[in-house]
C-alpha cells in the first residue's frame, strides 16, 4: 500500500496539505503538551500548574485527534459504545475505499507520524523521570502517553477493520453480481 | 434479534437527518467531489444489504476492559463501517426504511440537528456527502460533547426517573467530567492548603484516580457486571457534591460549618453513587462493593476538612 511505502521511505509525498489548519491543531496540542513538560522546569516551581496544564493539553490533543484530525486527515472513527445487553462493544467507522484512496497522501504521512514520535517522544520523557526517582512526573508521563497509545491502537484497529470491510464488501459485490448476471443470462436463454 | 435490527433504524434515522447535511455541505464544501456511485436504485439497495450484512460479522468484540478511548464522541446513529461516499438524496432511504420494518427505539443520545450556519466552515472535510458523523462540522462535535457531559451529570448526581434503571442511565459514559472534576478538587485543595501545596495536589488526585480503579476491580473482582470505563465515569461524576462542598469550605474556615457541609456532601455522593453500584453485584455482595465506595468519599471528605 502506498502509506507503507511512505513509512519505508520515510519521505513526505510531495503533495501539498488538503487540510492545514487540521494539520496545523493536530500537531499544535502535541508540541506544546511536549513543550510546557520540557521547559516548565525552567520557570515554574510549583508541580501543580506543570501537572494541570500539560494533562489539559494532552487530553485536548486526544479529543482534537480522535474526533477532529482522524476524520478529516485519514478518514476513520473509533470509539465505544454500551449496547442493550450491557456489553462494552467498540465500534470503527471508515470512509469507504474510494474516499479513502482520495484522501491526501501528505495529510495522512503526517498524522501517522506525528503519533508515534509524539509517544516515543513521551516514553523517553518516562525513562528519564524514572531514572530520577521523580514519581510525580512519572505520573504525568504516564498520563500523556496512555492518552497517545490509547489513540494509535484505536486509529490503528480502525485502519485494519476499514480494510476487512472493504474486502468482504468487494468480495460480495463480486459475488452478487456474478449471480445478477448468470440470472439474466439464463432468463434470456 | 434487537442487535441485527438496531443499526438498522440507527441507519435510517441517520439517514433522514444526514440527507439534509448533505445537500447543505453540497452548498458549502469548497472542494467539489465527483459522485463515485453512478448506479442504480437496486444497486444501491443491494449495496445496502451488503453493509448489513457486512456489519453483521463486523468487529463487535466485547472486552469489559481495554485500554482506549477514555474520552469518546457521542455517536447516536449509523455505526455502520462502511460508509458509502454519495447517495441520491431522499427516495433511496425512505424505501429501504419502508423495506426494513424496525421496532426497535432509537439510542438515547439523538444528537442535535446539524448546524447547517458552522462557523468552522473551513474544518468541515469538502466530501461532500458521508451519511454521519465523519463530516459533521467540529463545532458539533464540540457541543455534543459538551451536552453530553451536562447530561451525564444530570443523570448521576440529581433525583431523575432514569436511576432506577442505573445500567441505561450511564450508557453515554465520557470521561471528561469526571477529569475536570477531580482536577477541579485537586486545585480546590491545592488552593486551601498554606503549605505543600504540589504534594497535596498530587494527592488528591492520585487517590481519587487510583481510588476509582480500585473500587472498579474491587466491583469486578465481586463477579459484579459493570464495564471498566463505566464505572470510573460514574465514580468521577458522583465527585461533583464534594466538589461543591470543597469550594464552600475554601471560601468560609469555620470548622463547624465545615463539617456541616462535608457531611451532607458526602452523604449526597454516596446516595448518587449508590443505585449504579449496588445494581451491579449480587444482592448479598452490595456491602462489600458499596463500603470501598463510602470510605473512599471518606478519606475526601476527611481531606477537605483537615485542609487548613
Amino acid at each position: 500500500m502506498y502509506t507503507l511505502d511512505c513509512f519505508l521511505s520515510m519521505q513526505p509525498p510531495v503533495e501539498n496539505y488538503a487540510n492545514p489548519n487540521t494539520c496545523l491543531f493536530h500537531v499544535l496540542f502535541k508540541g506544546a503538551a511536549l513543550a510546557f513538560y520540557i521547559l516548565s522546569a525552567l520557570f515554574f516551581n510549583s508541580f501543580v500548574i506543570i501537572f494541570v496544564v500539560t494533562v489539559l493539553l494532552a487530553a485536548l490533543d486526544f479529543w482534537v485527534v480522535k474526533n477532529v484530525s482522524g476524520r478529516i486527515l485519514v478518514g476513520l472513527r473509533w470509539w465505544n459504545e454500551i449496547n442493550d445487553l450491557g456489553e462494552s462493544v467498540w465500534k470503527f467507522e471508515s470512509l469507504d475505499q474510494e474516499s479513502l484512496a482520495r484522501m491526501n497522501k501528505k495529510d495522512s504521512w503526517l498524522f501517522w507520524w506525528t503519533l508515534y514520535l509524539a509517544a516515543a517522544a513521551w516514553l523517553i520523557l518516562g525513562v528519564f523521570s524514572l531514572i530520577r526517582f521523580q514519581a510525580d512526573y512519572l505520573l504525568v508521563v504516564g498520563v500523556c502517553l496512555s492518552l497517545n497509545v490509547a489513540n494509535i491502537i484505536g486509529f490503528t484497529k480502525c485502519k485494519k477493520d476499514a480494510k476487512k470491510q472493504f474486502q468482504q464488501f468487494a468480495s460480495q459485490t463480486i459475488a452478487s453480481r456474478f449471480q445478477s448476471t448468470v440470472q439474466s443470462a439464463f432468463t434470456l436463454v | 434479534s434487537d442487535q441485527i435490527s438496531s443499526p438498522t433504524s440507527k441507519r435510517s434515522s441517520g439517514e433522514t437527518q444526514t440527507n439534509r447535511h448533505l445537500e447543505t455541505s453540497r452548498r458549502m464544501s469548497h472542494n467539489d467531489t465527483i459522485p463515485l456511485y453512478q448506479s442504480s436504485q437496486s444497486d444501491i439497495d443491494e449495496i445496502e444489504n451488503m453493509m448489513n450484512a457486512g456489519f453483521q460479522s463486523g468487529p463487535g468484540s466485547v472486552l469489559p476492559a481495554r485500554p482506549p478511548s477514555p474520552i469518546r464522541p457521542s455517536i447516536p446513529v449509523s455505526s455502520s463501517p462502511f460508509v458509502q461516499s454519495n447517495l441520491p438524496p431522499l427516495p433511496p432511504s425512505s424505501s429501504s426504511a419502508a423495506q426494513k420494518a424496525t421496532p426497535v427505539p432509537a439510542p438515547p443520545s439523538l444528537p442535535p440537528a446539524v448546524n447547517f450556519g458552522s462557523s468552522e466552515g473551513s474544518k468541515t472535510t469538502g466530501f461532500g456527502s458521508p451519511p454521519n458523523t465523519l463530516t459533521e462540522p467540529v463545532w458539533d462535535t464540540v457541543k455534543r460533547d459538551l451536552s453530553r457531559i451536562v447530561s451525564n451529570l444530570k443523570l448521576v448526581v440529581f433525583p431523575n426517573p432514569n436511576r432506577e434503571d442505573p445500567g441505561k442511565a450511564l450508557r453515554d459514559w465520557d470521561l471528561w467530567g469526571p477529569f475536570f472534576f477531580i482536577v477541579f478538587l485537586g486545585l480546590t485543595l491545592s488552593w486551601s492548603a498554606s503549605v505543600k501545596k504540589s504534594e497535596v495536589f498530587a494527592v488528591a488526585f492520585a487517590l481519587l484516580a487510583a481510588g476509582a480503579v480500585i473500587l472498579t476491580l474491587n466491583v469486578l473482582l465481586l463477579g459484579g457486571h459493570i464495564i471498566f470505563f463505566q464505572s470510573l465515569s460514574l465514580l468521577g461524576y458522583c465527585l461533583f457534591p464534594l466538589d461543591v462542598g470543597a469550594v464552600i469550605c475554601m471560601l468560609k474556615d469555620n470548622v463547624i460549618l465545615k463539617m456541616i457541609v462535608v457531611t451532607v456532601t458526602l452523604a449526597w455522593s454516596s446516595w448518587a453513587a449508590y443505585p449504579f453500584m449496588s445494581a451491579a453485584v449480587n444482592p448479598r455482595r452490595k456491602a462489600l462493593a458499596l463500603y470501598p465506595v463510602f470510605l473512599m468519599y471518606v478519606s475526601v471528605g476527611f481531606l477537605i476538612i483537615a485542609i487548613d
